[in-house]
C-alpha cells in the first residue's frame, strides 16, 4: 500500500505539468456543473414560483359541478394522506352584473366572478392599480375588486356599488394583475373578485349555473404523485387536477423543457470534460509504458501499478473538482445583480446539493473516462525493455488472416481484450446512469448516450475510411503533404483519438447550439401568438357584419385582422362506430369527459395550426343543405384516440336541444401551442347551423397604447352594449416575461457550454503533441525546416478536424432531431447552416491548435528531446 | 541454480513462424559469473529475457532453484523477480520521474520493506553514488545511471543478477567500472551473475562463456580454472 501511495504522489510530482490539463478538464466540467446547477436551482425555484402564480397554488383540483358530499369526502380522504400544508377553496362563475344605481343601471355586463377565501393567493400577487397592498379585508362585508375595463364599460368608479346576483357590493379597488388567470384560456368576461362566503350568499350557485369549483393546495413534496393519483381516481367524476408543473399548463411545459435542457447541458459539459480526461490519460499511459515495464521488471504486480494510477486519477479528480467549485463560486459571484435579476433570481450563491453533485460527478467521470485507457497498463510487458524500451507504443499485434476466414475471425476474437470490453460496457452503463441522474430522466440519459455511442462508432469507421481514402496521397510530391498523410495511417497513429475527441466534442457543442436555436424558436413562436390579446364574446349573429366593419375601420389602430368565429354549445349523446358504440347518453357518460359540454364551430377551411391525419376535410366543397342528415364533422386527434371514434363513425349531438347525427369525415391534429388560432374538438361542415341559435367570438389584437385601448373598448361597448371584451394583455405580458427570462438563461448556459467545450477540445488536441515531439525532433535532425514541419502538422490536423467536424455536425443534426422529438416535445427544425459553420470552425480550430500547441516542438532544439526519449 | 529443459522460443513473422531460440538444455550453477556471447540476432537477449521470466518460452521448462517459472502467472513472476532476480539493462531504464534514491527504493517498497530508505542509501553508497542520491536520471551520466540501475537490481539482495549488455552504452573507462562493480557483487555477495555481452574483456572476466549463433549454443568455455 505504501508503494501505491508513494508512486501516486511521485507521479503527480513529476508529471504535474502534463496532468495539469487533466486537472483543468475536471475543474471546467465540475465548475460548469456546480455553477449551472446552482443557477438552475436558484432560477428554478423562482420560475416555479412564477408557474405557481399562474394557478395561484401548487395544485388546483377543479370541477364544473358543485362538490357532492360524497365526492368531497373522497377527495378529503386522499388529501389527508398527502403532505398538504394549506388548502383553500375558490369558485368561479360567469354572471351578469350591473350598477346598483345611477343612469348605467340598465346596462348589464357578463363578468367572471371569483369568490376567494382568506389567504388567497398562495403564490403570486394581486396587484391593485393604485399600488395598494391587496388584503382580504378589501373583500369583507360585500367588498368587490374589479378590472378597469368593467369600470369603463359601466361608467363606474371606486366606491360605487355593483349589483351581483341579488346583492349590492361596494367597489373597493381596481385589479391590474391577478394570479390564477391562465393565458389563452377562454373566459366569459372581465374579472370580478369577492369573498367566497359573500358569493355563496348571492344565490348564484344554484343548480345549472355556469360555475367552476376549485380547491387550491399548497404543498412542497409529493405534488406529482398526488396529481397523478387524483387524476386517475376522479377522471370519471368530471374532476380536473392541475399542478404548477402540470404538462397541460403552458408555462409548466416550458419549465420542464428548460429543466431538461439545462440538465442536458450540464451533462454535455461533463462529457466534454470526460473526453479531455480520456485524452490525457491515454497519452499519459502511453508515455508511461516504459516506467510501467520497469516497475513490473523490479517486481510490481499489475494490480499495484494499476492501483497507483487509479489513486492518482482519484486525487486529480478530487483536486480538479475542488478547483471547479472555486471557479463556480467566483463565476457566480461575478454575475452582476442586474443580470441575476433578469434571469429571474436574486440569489447567486452555490447550493450545497450542486456542490455535492459536482464533486461526486467530477471524481466519477475522472475514474470512468480514465479506466479504459488505464487498463492498457495490463498489456505492458517488461520484455519491451530488452528491445530498447521503445515508447512509441504498445507492441503491435502480428498480422492475422483476412477477417472473413475462420482463422481470421478466431484470431480476432482471441485478440479481443474481454476485460477491457467488459469495463467499457460497464463505463457506458455508468455514463447512462450519470446522464439520467443529471437530467433526472432515463430517457434523456439514453437518448444522449446512444447519440454519443452512435457518433463514436461512426467516427471509428470514419478513421479507417480516412486512412484508406488519403492513401493515394502518400505518393504526393510535397514532403509535408506526403508525411502528413503517412502520419494519419502509420502504426500507433492518433487519427482515431483526435477524431473521437474532436468529433464527439463538436457533436455536443454543435448539438447544444442547434437545440438552443430550436428551443428559442419554439419560445418565440409561442410568444408571438399572432398578437391576439383581446377576445370579444356574446356577439350576436346579426351583429357579425357590423362588428367586422367596426373592427376593419380600426385596422390601423388594431395591428392585425380580427377573426370572428361562430360558437355553439353541444353535447355528444351517442356514437355508432366501428370500435365504439354508445347507444344512450348514459353510455356516453360512462366514457368520462366525452359527456362534457363542448364548444363547437363550423367553417369551410382548416386553420394553419391544423393538419388532417385521417379522412378528408371539406375544403373547397359547398356548404351542406340546412336539413342535411347526417351532417359532417371533423374530430380532434385526442377524441379519436381516447374514445376510438374513427372516420366513418356517426356521432349523435345535442345542440341546444336539437338532436342531429354527424358522420366523422376527418381526424385533425391541432397544434395547441399555436394559440393564435385556438382549437376546437369538433368542427362541422357549414350549412346546417346557419340559422341555429349561436353566438360569435372575436379574436383580435387591440391597440398597444393604453389610452387608445381604453377608447377602443369604450367605442365598442357604446356601439354593441351586449358584447363583452376580455383583455388578456397583462396575462400575456406575464407569460412573455417568464419566457424571456428562460431565453436569457438558456442563452447564457449555451454560451458556457460552448466556451468550456472549446477549451477542453483545444486541450485534448494539444495533448496529442506529446506524441509528435520525438518524431519532430528526428525530422529536424534530418533537416526538416520549421515551415515544413508546420505545414505537415497543419495538413494532418486540418484533415482530422474537417472529418471530425463533419461527423460531429451530422451527429448533432441527429441529436437535435432525437432530443426535440422525443425529449423536449417540440417540432424539429433542422439547422444545416449552423452544423456547417460548426464543422468549418472545428476544422480551422483543430488545424490552428494542432500547429500552435506544437510550437515548442517546432522551436525546441532536437537533442534535448532525443536524449529525454 | 538455473536449469533449462528443452527451452525454445518462436515468434510469428508474417505468415510463418520464426525460431529465435532452438530447443536447448542448460544449467547455470549458483554463485558463478556467466557471459552469454554471440552476434546480433543470435538469441542472447531472448535467452536472458526467458531467464528473467520477462518472456515465456514456446516449449520447455525453466527452473530457478527448483521453482518452475514457466508455470507462473504474470503477477507471480513479478513478485518472484522482485525478490529473486535483479536485472540490469543496456539502456539503464531508470524511472525518469524519480530521483536516484527513489529509483533504488522502488523494489524495496514493492516488496514491503520497512527500512527501504536506509537500505537504498547503503546501496547507493556501495556503488559510489551517495552524493548524487537526489539527482534525477537526466542529471546523471550514463555510467552513473548504470550504477544506480545496478544498485536498484541489488535492492532486495537477489541471488541472481541478470545484465543485458550492461556496458554496451558506456565508454570503455566507465564500462570498466561497471564490470568491476558486477564482479565485485558476485565475489562479495555470492550472487549468480548472468551477462549478455559483446564486450570481449567482460566475457573474459566471467567464469564461463556460452556462445550462441542462430539460436543454438555453439560453444561453452570455462574461462577460469576454478570453473567446473
Amino acid at each position: 500500500m505504501t508503494f501505491v501511495f508513494l508512486m501516486a504522489a511521485r507521479e503527480i510530482r513529476a508529471s504535474w505539468r502534463r496532468l495539469l490539463f487533466f486537472f483543468v478538464c475536471v475543474a471546467i466540467g465540475v465548475g460548469a456543473i456546480v455553477a449551472l446547477r446552482s443557477m438552475i436551482q436558484n432560477v428554478r425555484g423562482d420560475l416555479a414560483r412564477e408557474a405557481r402564480a399562474l394557478i395561484a397554488g401548487d395544485v388546483a383540483i377543479g370541477t364544473n359541478r358543485p362538490w357532492t358530499p360524497e365526492l368531497r369526502a373522497a377527495i378529503d380522504r386522499r388529501l389527508s394522506e398527502a403532505p398538504v400544508q394549506e388548502r383553500q377553496e375558490a369558485v368561479e362563475v360567469a354572471t351578469m352584473v350591473r350598477p346598483a344605481e345611477g343612469k348605467g343601471a340598465a346596462v348589464a355586463r357578463m363578468v367572471e366572478l371569483r369568490g376567494v377565501q382568506t389567504g388567497f393567493p398562495f403564490y403570486g400577487r394581486v396587484v391593485l392599480q393604485d399600488a395598494r397592498e391587496f388584503t382580504h379585508d378589501l373583500l369583507r362585508n360585500r367588498g368587490v375588486l374589479v378590472r378597469p375595463e368593467l369600470l369603463a364599460q359601466l361608467g363606474l368608479a371606486e366606491g360605487d356599488r355593483l349589483m351581483i346576483g341579488g346583492g349590492a357590493f361596494t367597489i373597493r379597488g381596481v385589479i391590474s394583475q391577478e394570479p390564477g388567470r391562465r393565458a389563452g384560456a377562454f373566459s366569459f368576461g372581465s374579472r370580478v373578485m369577492v369573498d367566497l362566503d359573500d358569493l355563496r350568499a348571492t344565490g348564484l350557485l344554484t343548480f345549472g349555473s355556469r360555475a367552476r369549483y376549485e380547491i387550491l393546495l399548497k404543498m412542497t413534496d409529493g405534488i406529482e404523485p398526488l396529481t397523478r393519483d387524483l387524476r386517475a381516481r376522479f377522471r370519471d367524476r368530471f374532476v380536473t387536477v392541475r399542478s404548477y408543473r402540470s404538462t397541460e399548463d403552458q408555462i409548466g411545459d416550458n419549465l420542464t423543457r428548460a429543466e431538461n435542457y439545462l440538465s442536458l447541458v450540464g451533462f454535455v459539459i461533463l462529457v466534454l470534460g470526460g473526453i479531455g480526461v480520456w485524452s490525457v490519460t491515454r497519452v499519459f499511459v502511453r508515455q508511461k509504458i516504459k516506467s510501467i515495464a520497469i516497475l513490473k521488471c523490479v517486481g510490481a504486480t499489475t494490480k499495484q501499478v494499476l492501483s497507483a494510477y487509479v489513486l492518482q486519477v482519484v486525487l486529480l479528480g478530487l483536486a480538479g473538482s475542488a478547483l471547479g467549485v472555486a471557479l463556480a463560486r467566483a463565476g457566480l459571484a461575478a454575475i452582476p445583480a442586474s443580470i441575476a435579476a433578469s434571469l429571474g433570481t436574486e440569489r447567486t450563491g452555490l447550493t450545497a446539493s450542486a456542490v455535492g453533485q459536482g464533486v461526486s460527478v467530477g471524481i466519477l467521470v475522472s475514474l470512468l473516462f480514465s479506466l479504459v485507457p488505464l487498463l492498457e497498463v495490463r498489456r505492458v510487458k517488461p520484455l519491451l525493455l530488452l528491445r530498447g524500451g521503445t515508447t512509441a507504443g504498445l507492441p503491435g499485434p502480428a498480422a492475422l488472416p483476412p477477417w472473413w476466414t475462420v482463422a481470421g475471425i478466431g484470431g480476432r476474437l482471441a485478440r479481443v481484450d474481454w476485460l477491457q470490453v467488459t469495463v467499457a460496457v460497464g463505463v457506458s452503463a455508468a455514463l447512462v446512469a450519470i446522464a439520467s441522474w443529471q437530467a433526472a430522466s432515463l430517457r434523456v440519459g439514453l437518448v444522449v448516450s446512444i447519440g454519443f455511442g452512435g457518433v463514436a462508432f461512426v467516427l471509428h469507421l470514419a478513421s479507417s475510411a480516412i486512412v484508406f481514402a488519403v492513401r493515394p496521397l502518400t505518393h504526393a510530391k510535397g514532403f509535408a503533404l506526403r508525411h502528413a498523410v503517412l502520419s494519419l495511417g502509420r502504426p500507433a497513429n492518433q487519427t482515431r483519438v483526435i477524431l473521437l475527441a474532436v468529433g464527439l466534442g463538436s457533436f455536443f457543442v454543435i448539438g447544444v447550439r442547434s437545440l438552443q436555436a430550436n428551443l428559442l424558436k419554439e419560445f418565440s413562436l409561442e410568444l408571438s401568438s399572432g398578437g391576439a390579446d383581446m377576445f370579444l364574446i356574446e356577439i350576436l349573429p346579426n351583429q357579425v357584419d357590423r362588428v367586422r366593419t367596426f373592427l376593419d375601420a380600426r385596422r390601423a389602430a388594431t395591428s392585425g385582422p380580427a377573426r370572428l368565429i361562430p360558437v355553439l354549445r353541444a353535447r355528444v349523446t351517442g356514437v355508432r362506430g366501428r370500435e365504439t358504440n354508445l347507444g344512450s347518453f348514459d353510455d356516453v357518460r360512462r366514457q368520462g369527459s366525452l359527456a362534457r359540454e363542448y364548444v363547437i364551430t363550423y367553417r369551410d377551411h382548416l386553420e394553419p395550426n391544423e393538419t388532417i391525419i385521417d379522412g378528408k376535410f371539406w375544403t373547397g366543397q359547398p356548404p351542406l343543405d340546412e336539413r342535411a342528415s347526417p351532417v359532417e364533422v371533423s374530430v380532434e386527434q385526442s377524441i379519436h384516440e381516447r374514445f376510438k371514434i374513427n372516420v366513418g363513425d356517426v356521432v349523435r349531438f345535442d345542440i341546444l336541444g336539437r338532436v342531429l347525427d354527424a358522420r366523422v369525415t376527418s381526424v385533425r391534429e391541432v397544434q395547441w401551442e399555436d394559440a393564435r388560432n385556438g382549437g376546437f374538438m369538433f368542427v362541422f361542415r357549414p350549412g346546417p347551423f346557419t340559422h341555429a341559435p349561436q353566438t360569435w367570438i372575436g379574436i383580435l389584437r387591440a391597440p398597444e397604447d393604453a389610452v387608445q385601448r381604453g377608447r377602443f373598448q369604450r367605442d365598442l361597448v357604446a356601439e354593441f352594449p351586449n358584447i363583452s371584451a376580455i383583455d388578456v394583455r397583462e396575462v400575456l405580458a406575464t407569460l412573455s416575461n417568464a419566457v424571456k427570462n428562460l431565453t436569457l438563461a438558456i442563452s447564457i448556459v449555451g454560451g458556457i457550454a460552448l466556451l468550456s467545450g472549446v477549451l477542453i477540445l483545444v486541450g485534448a488536441v494539444a495533448m496529442t503533441k506529446f506524441q509528435r515531439v520525438y518524431e519532430a525532433a528526428i525530422l529536424r535532425t534530418l533537416g526538416a525546416s520549421t515551415r515544413m514541419l508546420g505545414a505537415m502538422l497543419a495538413f494532418e490536423y486540418g484533415v482530422l478536424g474537417l472529418l471530425a467536424g463533419a461527423v460531429g455536425g451530422l451527429g448533432a443534426v441527429a441529436l437535435t432531431w432525437g432530443v426535440s422529438r422525443h425529449v423536449l416535445d417540440i417540432p424539429w427544425r433542422p439547422n444545416p447552416l449552423l452544423a456547417m459553420t460548426g464543422a468549418v470552425i472545428t476544422t480551422i480550430l483543430v488545424g490552428i491548435v494542432g500547429v500552435v500547441a506544437s510550437y515548442d516542438v517546432l522551436r525546441k532544439k532536437p537533442l534535448g528531446t532525443l536524449r529525454a526519449e | 541454480m538455473i536449469e533449462l529443459h528443452g527451452v525454445s522460443r518462436t515468434v510469428p513473422s508474417g505468415d510463418t513462424m520464426l525460431t529465435i531460440l532452438q530447443p536447448m538444455d542448460l544449467r547455470i550453477d549458483s554463485g558463478r559469473v556467466i557471459a552469454i556471447t554471440g552476434p546480433s540476432g543470435s538469441g542472447k537477449s531472448t535467452l536472458l529475457g526467458l531467464l528473467a521470466g520477462l518472456d515465456a518460452p514456446s516449449t520447455g521448462q525453466i527452473l530457478i532453484d527448483g521453482s518452475d517459472i514457466t508455470a507462473m502467472s504474470e503477477d507471480a513472476l513479478a513478485r518472484f523477480r522482485g525478490t529473486r532476480i535483479g536485472f540490469v539493462f543496456q539502456f539503464f531504464h531508470l524511472l525518469p520521474s524519480l530521483t536516484a534514491l527513489e529509483n533504488v527504493r522502488v523494489p524495496l517498497e514493492i516488496a514491503g520493506a520497512s527500512d527501504a530508505g536506509p537500505r537504498a542509501d547503503a546501496l547507493l553508497n556501495e556503488v559510489g553514488l551517495a552524493p548524487r542520491r537526489h539527482h534525477y536520471p537526466s542529471q546523471l551520466s550514463g555510467g552513473e545511471q548504470q550504477r544506480v540501475a545496478i544498485a536498484r537490481a541489488l535492492a532486495n539482495n537477489p541471488p541472481i543478477l541478470l545484465a543485458d549488455e550492461p556496458t554496451g552504452n558506456l565508454d570503455s573507462g566507465t564500462g570498466h567500472q561497471v564490470i568491476d562493480l558486477l564482479i565485485d557483487v558476485n565475489r562479495r555477495r555470492g550472487t549468480t551473475v548472468v551477462l549478455v555481452t559483446h564486450d570481449a574483456e567482460l566475457a573474459q572476466r566471467a567464469d564461463r562463456t556460452i556462445a550462441l549463433r542462430d539460436g543454438r549454443i555453439v560453444g561453452v568455455t570455462d574461462v577460469h580454472a576454478s570453473t567446473t
